[in-house]
């Protein structure tokens, strides 16, 4: 990593930061940022930005994309910890679209574990040179000085200098080579409970967001996709559209076959969203559906469940399986399911766009600038740097708007006519049109010896895989993308996983967890199932399978992960749990994944078909915390997607398309429904890890030993109860 | 003769056609856009506002049925920022992304001005039409039952 003294360059203007003052920027080299292929190149780019000007206003430039996560919060508390800024005077602002800001790809719940080491170690050179700047204008020594609230103190007179003042004299210091770092005793803002930068202008509405961008001479555009994969247009009838008052154009956008491109549509300029939403509705199209068109969910989940209840392609083997099953005490086996899922954010893909000859500008809520500008300079034939991306507030993402297939769209439509184009999915096309969660089957065998030690594991999974995107000719999910079930905690010595086949009709993309989502219910919910077929109680069942694994390698992460099982299951009163009244149970998981361990216990009571959930408690190691009230909203959040996802949210295919349209017949969380969430997190000095996504995991396997404790009914297929649609 | 609709506090014509949901008048015609588009279905309440006080979902509404009506969008819910709901919205850290949350708050307000103490269930009635994705929906509840509480004492 590389923290430079940024102030004098010239490239601070054309990134619109001021010039005098002290500017710091942080370099991180990419390959440390290499996140499943995400980045490869191994060349140093710049992350961050801190500047203080000439007054003191202090704002601190974050690369990575804000979606609610809080990332814009917390990744510059560190830098103000560390700076002794006062917080008070910092400002946020999201970094645009820059090679300078090195991988803005905002995924895999890595921004914390990649970014918080250098960003502290960038706070601390900026606040090493303003005391050296200090120390100069009284000709003292460094050591005399200590920073304190955005000032500069000297200890043997208590004189001040502001942080303003000493800026500019600041920008002509030496960087120090190693920043001492503050101890964590020390800390003001990290490991605080510390709000949102910028919720008091959610609060009245004065927040933008990408669906909000106005420019002069804006035109407003809907559009109506190719319901099918891979089909086309195959007649366009748009005489009624064009007679309606306010609307300009009809524009064709074929489908563009690349990862993030449109899947082809038509789209309508016009004065404003709803005449163009209108006369989307007016137009008369014939789709040619292409071969996908056999798409049917219902009869797709039964034929993965086909293909891993026999013998399927191996993806990892050890120890001897046959031998495990043939001196087996017990056996026993299960298959789990789960339905393809929407992400749905509150704010629908939307986009502005402006292709002009020599320039091209975009204003999105997006998870990963980098892929607007490939994909939209590969679509324009243009450089990729040429096309300027500010990066917009998202209301929600989840991992769809890594895919920047709506920003493509507005880009087409802008070129055709000429007119900057703010395009907004309608809720129906963003829940028609989506890089799905995947649809799966997973199944297992396992054999036990007499005390209850899993001796042997067979598990088969079937999905049509993320990887599909890139290479469509997949049959079934590469061995790689399995290595999470031939690594997980549980210790057993024979194990073989198998990949079904799963041949891709849809989009499947990143959604909250990805695949942790149906590993962890498969894994947790067969283990509660094997514990009471062992005889044991779930909790130490689930802790003996763990004390069995005898991988060196992951000694720490067991312990980690038993002792936030333990932390949950103490919390809910698993204890006592006989003495719940009649009807309620509860439910325990612990889930390991990106790096964060999860254990959560959700207490429900069950009332025929009826479940309510009373009460959830999730414990979780992800290091050290860097914001209290961050890490518990995000396992609020990922408490309530869990339920939706366990309880109610599946999207269908029929004849290729997707059925479900909006909130009616895809009906995620509300209110009604919320249960008492406790969150728990012990105190940890280990590096910190993300949270976005590891808490999504636990909950429906939690659920379904709930359920099954209280009722005696198990629940194996995602949602639990699916609506008909 | 143009009819004209009032909006937090000021006249504005209807230059449109009436069929215009007045969600779409706001965020397009005036760029007001606190109030948020998530479903244009009455679905999911993010683009509720005030008719003359009560929560409606502006998305269903079209503007011709609000001539000569006061509507108050979340840019006129205070004049400072400073309603009771906004400021228990700050001291819980409710929003996430925040996008739902202008529904969610107008919501709650036009509930708060019929029913001053509610209770859980009436809270969970009242405001199971405002859908949020990244479920905040236990700070809501807390930052209610809270601004309830402030308005009690400062009647
Ligand atoms: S946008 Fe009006 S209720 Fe959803
Ligand atoms: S805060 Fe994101 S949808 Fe409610």
């Amino acid at each position: 990593m590389t923290i430079s003294n940024v102030s004098r360059r010239d490239f601070l203007k054309t990134a619109g930061l001021a010039t005098s003052g002290l500017v710091i920027s942080v370099a991180l080299p990419m390959n440390a940022l290499a996140e499943k292929g995400i980045m490869k190149e191994s060349a140093e780019e710049i992350n961050a930005f801190i500047q203080i000007a000439d007054n003191g206003d202090t704002v601190i430039y974050c690369g990575r994309c804000e979606m609610g996560q809080g990332i814009s919060t917390a990744l510059p508390s560190a830098v103000a910890d560390e700076m002794e800024a006062d917080w008070q005077r910092v400002t946020v602002k999201q970094g645009d679209a820059d090679e300078k800001y090195g991988p803005q790809a905002t995924g895999g719940s890595a921004s914390i574990r990649v970014m918080f080491q250098p960003m502290r170690e960038a706070g601390a050179t900026a606040k090493a040179m303003l005391i050296a700047a200090a120390a100069k204008v009284w000709k003292t020594s460094p050591d005399n000085c200590f920073a304190q609230a955005h000032f500069v103190i000297n200890k043997t007179n208590q004189q001040k200098l502001g942080y303003g003042e000493l800026a500019s004299i600041a920008a002509n210091m030496p960087v120090p080579e190693k920043p001492t770092l503050k101890k964590k005793a020390d800390f003001k803002y990290i490991g605080t409970a510390l709000s949102r930068h910028d919720q008091d202008e959610v609060v009245v509405g004065k927040r933008i967001y990408g669906v909000d961008t106005k420019l002069p001479g804006l035109k407003y555009a809907a559009i109506i996709h190719c319901p099918v994969l891979g089909g086309a247009l195959k007649s366009l009838d748009k005489t009624a559209a064009l007679k309606m008052k306010g609307v300009s154009d009809v524009v064709e956008i074929p489908r563009f076959a690349i990862p993030f491109g449109s899947i082809g549509g038509v789209a309508v300029v016009a004065d404003n969203s709803w005449t163009a939403q209108q006369a989307v509705k007016q137009l008369k199209i014939e789709w040619s559906l292409g071969e996908n068109a056999i798409y049917d969910t219902k009869e797709y989940k039964q034929q993965l469940v086909k293909n891993v209840e026999k013998p399927a392609t191996l993806a990892s083997e050890r120890g001897d399986i046959e031998k495990a099953f043939s001196t087996a005490k017990h056996k026993m086996s299960a298959t789990y399911t789960g339905g393809h899922l929407s992400h749905a954010p509150m704010e629908p893909n939307a986009s502005v766009v402006w292709v002009q000859k020599d320039s091209c500008e975009v204003w999105a809520s997006t998870q990963s600038p980098a892929d607007i500008q490939k994909v939209l300079g590969q679509y324009l034939e243009r450089d990729p740097k040429d096309i300027i991306v500010h990066v917009a507030m998202a209301g929600g993402a989840f991992g769809r708007k890594f895919k920047c297939d709506y920003v493509h769209e507005a880009a087409v439509i802008s070129q055709k006519t000429g007119s900057p184009i703010q395009l907004t999915w309608t809720r129906e096309e963003d829940m028609r049109t989506g890089y799905y969660h995947s649809i799966n089957a997973q199944h297992i065998e396992a054999s036990m010896d007499e005390n209850g030690n899993v001796t042997g594991w067979l598990h088969r999974a079937a999905f049509p895989s993320i990887s599909t995107l890139f290479d469509p000719s997949l049959v079934r999910t590469p061995a790689n993308s399995l290595d999470d079930i031939t690594n997980h905690l549980f210790g057993v010595e024979n194990c073989r996983v198998e990949s079904g086949d799963a041949k891709a009709h849809t989009r499947i993309g990143w959604y909250r967890a990805v695949y942790a989502i149906f590993y962890g219910f498969a894994f947790s919910t067969f283990a509660d199932e094997l514990a009471y077929k062992a005889g044991k109680d779930s909790l130490s069942f689930v802790n003996q399978l763990l004390d069995n694994n005898k991988n060196k390698e992951q000694t720490a992460q067991v312990k980690r992960a038993k002792d936030i099982l333990a932390i949950a299951a103490n919390k809910s009163g698993w204890k006592n749990r006989d003495k719940l009244p009649e009807g309620q149970g509860i439910g325990l998981a612990v889930h390991y994944s990106f790096q964060s361990f999860v254990a959560m216990a959700v207490h429900v009571e069950v009332n025929g078909d009826d479940i309510k959930v009373l009460n959830v408690d999730c414990a979780i190691d992800c290091g050290q915390v860097l914001n209290l009230d961050g890490a518990t909203a995000q396992m609020e959040g990922a408490v309530v997607m869990g339920m939706s996802l366990a309880l109610s949210t599946e999207i269908t295919f029929r004849g290729g398309a997707v059925v479900n349209s909006n909130f009616h017949d895809y009906p995620v969380m509300r209110i009604t429904d919320m249960p008492n969430v406790r969150v728990h997190m012990p105190d940890s000095d280990e590096s910190p890890t993300g949270l976005g996504e590891p808490g999504v995991a636990p909950f429906a396997p939690a659920l379904s030993n709930a359920v099954f404790a209280a009722s005696g009914k198990r629940y194996r297929d995602l949602p639990f109860k699916p609506m008909s649609v | 003769m143009t009819q004209s609709i009032i909006i937090n506090g000021k006249k504005h014509a209807i230059d449109v056609d009436g069929n215009m949901p007045l969600l779409w008048f706001l965020r397009d015609q005036l760029e007001l856009t606190g109030t948020k588009f998530g479903c244009g279905s009455g679905l999911c309440g993010a683009c509720t506002v005030h008719v003359n006080g009560q929560a409606i979902r502006s998305c269903i509404t079209p503007v011709s049925t609000l001539v000569g009506k006061k509507i108050t969008t979340i840019e006129g819910l205070s004049e400072k920022g400073d309603h009771p709901l906004q400021r228990a919205w700050l001291n819980n850290n409710v929003p996430q992304c925040g996008y739902c949350q202008a529904g969610q708050i107008m919501n709650a307000a036009s509930l708060l001005s019929v029913n001053a103490a509610p209770s859980s269930e009436e809270i969970d009635t009242a405001m199971q039409g405002n859908i949020c994705r990244c479920g905040t929906y236990q700070r809501i509840k807390k930052a209610i039952v809270e601004a309830a509480d402030t308005l009690s004492k400062e009647v």
